[in-house]
């Protein structure tokens, strides 16, 4: 343990025992369930600098949670061979297309449709001691993944960070009131980040972006027995509680990938979090690197343990990800459209050269 | 050049043992043995392409090869990085030593590599001798000392340091 990290460990749980007493922050910043939007989400993808044969891996929503969001079916066009697959573990699904050398050039376009809504829960009224997580399931999302341990140092910065803290509740929100004190968003780290909790924990570097951020979120969380999971997704619409941060800027998406995390909470269920989405305010809501007791920081911060805003599609859950046809290595979450040609893994995060496109468009309510 | 942080880490004397012996393909699709450096001081560097302090490391791991005159050779291991990110970085930032892809993390993992970039400095025999977990000033180190560092020091220093944290 860093002694760094062990006194903003202290401070964090300091500030956190004064949060029942804060303020009701001055921004408007209040999703409530009850409201379906829906949304359709192209992607356009062709490989531009074939060398061979070719295949490339699109990720489709597959999350349907009656309360939040509603994934449709996909459709797509090709001159490869598409087939629709499926991780075993985590049912993310994908859109696989296989090119021979000969067609050139290799395209696909994918058309998904989803609906989804806000999401908001009042933690603060008794739960429903009904509400439970089956055996299983609890065991499956408090394991560790390849990049998000829940042993280690992980499990010993969880274990100083919840010291004292007895409930659910009150460890989830001591852990994500940590992540939003001591991390921050790193704007030069390439796309949502790597999401290496352990070696962020080590080095003491806790800046990243919602991949990382996010990702030590739920691996505190796991590792303090609670069940947690990382969201995969992108934004595609603009923040309708005028967060510029928080919102795409046009119809094109291509990079507005975003992760969030959901926390099960004994007598509420899956409970919508956004640690990184308040630090992404603080660095980047105009005029920019606000002050964390901002009102819009104060407001985000408030926010996002419990609610988020439904201008974003979940793909999936699901992390080390084997890409079927691939002899490449797994990867550690599937967020980005993937390719590979001449067998050598293509640049996700090179949307330009890859190269793919991502536009969105809000439907008129079925 | 950006002035490499003030604050780099030293090399630390290693005492954990050998490490297993790796093949890896190069950025060509040929496959490259830790073996192949044996009788030479190697150091085995552990980075990625997203990672900042490694970007500005790499071309300081060549002049520290050059400047040892082909008694230091380095084995660069790109960890779970695309292959065309990591070919498109090193037509913008040629380095003269291979560069080899670990895409699965397998050798990372194998050496207990826990942050990026690590940098191990191998023996001859091919032991490891030293370790830093960060970047390192390479530039201000002479590869002499390198090369002639492997026993403990008369006064029982256990690292090597580098010039900026004089």
């Amino acid at each position: 343990m860093h002694r760094r990290e062990f006194l903003k460990a202290g401070v964090a749980l300091a500030f956190a025992a004064e949060l029942p007493t804060l303020a009701r922050a001055d921004t408007n910043f209040d999703p409530t369930p009850g409201t379906w939007r829906n949304f359709q989400v192209a992607t356009r993808l062709e490989i531009a600098q074939p060398t061979g044969v070719s295949q490339a891996w699109i990720p489709l929503p597959s999350v349907n949670q009656k309360d939040w969001i509603k994934s449709s079916d996909s459709q797509w066009t090709t001159n490869g061979k598409a087939t629709l697959a499926r991780d075993p573990h985590y049912g993310a699904e994908m859109l696989h297309v296989a090119w021979t050398a000969s067609e050139q050039p290799p395209v696909v376009e994918v058309t998904s449709r989803i609906a989804t809504q806000d999401r908001a829960v009042d933690l603060t009224r008794p739960g429903k001691p009904a509400i439970d997580l089956a055996a299983a399931d609890r065991k499956f999302n408090t394991t560790g993944t390849e990049l998000i341990p829940v042993d280690g140092i992980v499990k010993q910065m969880s274990d100083k960070i919840t010291a004292g803290k007895t409930t659910e509740i009150e460890k989830v929100h001591t852990i994500y009131e940590w992540v939003v004190e001591n991390t921050f968003r790193d704007a030069k780290v390439r796309g949502c980040g790597i999401g290496d909790i352990a070696s962020m924990l080590k080095t003491g570097n806790l800046g990243g972006k919602c991949a990382d951020l996010n990702a030590l979120f739920v691996g505190l969380v796991r590792a303090a027995g609670i069940p947690a999971r990382d969201v995969y997704g992108i934004r595609v619409a603009p923040s309708k509680f005028g967060f510029k941060a928080l919102g795409t800027g046009s119809e094109v998406i291509t990079k507005a990938q975003h992760c969030r995390a959901e926390v099960f909470l004994t007598g509420y269920g899956w409970v919508a979090t956004d640690p990184a989405d308040v630090r992404k305010v603080v660095l980047e809501e105009p005029p920019t690197n606000l002050a964390i007791d901002d009102p819009k920081v104060a407001a985000a911060r408030k926010t996002l343990f419990g609610a988020w805003e439904g201008n974003w599609l979940a793909y999936n859950f699901a992390h080390d990800i084997a890409l079927p046809g691939s002899t490449g290595p797994k990867l550690a979450f599937l967020m980005y459209p993937q390719g590979e040609t001449g067998n050598a893994r293509l640049d996700c995060l090179d949307a330009d050269n890859f190269k793919y496109i991502i536009k969105s468009k809000e439907l008129a309510a079925a | 050049m950006s002035p490499l942080r003030a604050a780099a880490a030293d090399l630390q004397r290693w005492s954990a043992g050998a490490q297993p012996t790796f093949s890896l393909p190069n950025t060509t699709g040929a496959n490259v043995a830790l073996e192949a450096g044996r009788d030479h001081v190697v150091l085995v560097h552990f980075f990625a392409t997203w990672c900042e302090p490694c970007r500005e490391e790499l071309p300081a791991l060549n002049r520290l090869a050059a400047r040892a005159g082909g008694n230091v050779k380095v084995l660069a291991i790109a960890v779970a990085d695309a292959d065309q990110r990591v070919q498109r970085f090193f037509e913008a930032t040629p380095v003269d030593f291979p560069i080899l892809l670990d895409r699965d993390r397998a050798v990372a993992k194998a050496w207990n590599v826990a942050t990026l970039p690590t940098t191990f400095v191998l023996d001859a025999s091919l032991h490891p001798r030293f370790v830093v977990e960060t970047d390192f000033a390479w530039d201000t180190i002479d590869p002499g000392k390198l090369t002639g560092s492997f026993a403990v020091g008369a006064d029982g220093s256990t690292s090597i340091k580098n010039a900026s944290n004089r």
